[in-house]
């Protein structure tokens, strides 16, 4: 066995040892994709948050 | 082309579940697909079968109202899932031009359909699985998949799915934040065997 199939090797050991070969997510997951490489919906955030008296108003009133 | 050893195959689908779950609140489908994801009694088997166990006992709507205050909020959320502005308090700054300019290198860039920048936690989490399974082309290989991770994964999501867990606003989100953090932790194991 030539080094990079030994990294393989223990590679997949280790993973199986740490549970992430046992988990149940084949069919689940394959669904659940997200457009590669696409960003993600979210907002500009360069307004900067500030807790004005407004927003604390806000706060009071949204309890 | 080799084919993708099943670790990596599962490696870059819970990369893509990641992606999925931070890109945009879960639509009620979203949940009760992942209602479906079950783990054996390993910390990351526990972590996923509890992220099932509360995808299976939240509605959509909490969700989504859970997504509005974490990461989008009044002017800005609970948290800033941006690795430019965990690194350095900013938006915008170096490691989103770095993040650019390695994703440009593989022939990624972002879609004209979002005005967003590359380097929130859902797009790097997703450029991340394709670059492991080879969606975008051909599989990353080991080596360079750890230097793509050590500069744009290690170097703040485990800050970030910590700040996940322990968000005030956070319980659908808080568990998704527990997978990441113990995932990460055994990626961390796994590339130092190389």
């Amino acid at each position: 066995m030539d080094d990079a199939n030994k990294v393989v090797a223990d590679r997949r050991n280790f993973f199986k040892r740490a549970g992430a070969t046992a988990v149940g997510v084949g069919a689940t997951v394959a669904t659940a994709g997200v457009a590669a490489a696409k960003p993600a919906e979210a907002r500009p955030a360069d307004a900067m948050y500030r807790e004005t008296d407004h927003v604390k108003r806000y706060y009071e009133l949204a309890r | 082309m080799e084919p993708l050893e099943p670790e990596d195959a599962l490696r870059a689908q819970l990369y893509r579940v990641l992606a999925d779950a931070l890109s945009d609140a879960p639509t009620g489908g979203d949940l009760k697909r992942y209602t479906g994801l079950s783990g054996d009694n390993s910390p990351l088997g526990r972590a996923l079968s509890t992220f099932a166990r509360v995808a299976a006992g939240c509605d959509p709507v909490a969700v989504k109202r859970e997504y509005q205050e974490l990461f989008i909020g009044l002017g800005r959320g609970e948290l800033v899932p941006y690795a430019s502005y965990y690194l350095t308090g900013f938006l915008q700054e170096k490691p989103l031009a770095r993040l650019r300019q390695d994703l440009s290198g593989y022939g990624i860039q972002r879609s004209d359909a979002s005005s967003d920048p590359e380097d929130h936690v859902a797009a790097i989490l997703a450029a991340f699985a394709g670059l492991i399974d080879g969606a975008f082309g051909v599989p990353l290989g080991l080596e360079a998949q750890r230097d793509f991770y050590s500069r744009h994964v290690q170097s703040w999501m485990p800050v970030f799915f910590r700040d996940l867990e322990g968000a005030k606003a956070s319980v659908f989100y808080a568990s998704l934040g527990s997978v990441g953090r113990v995932f990460l932790d055994i990626e961390d194991s796994a590339f130092e065997m190389i």
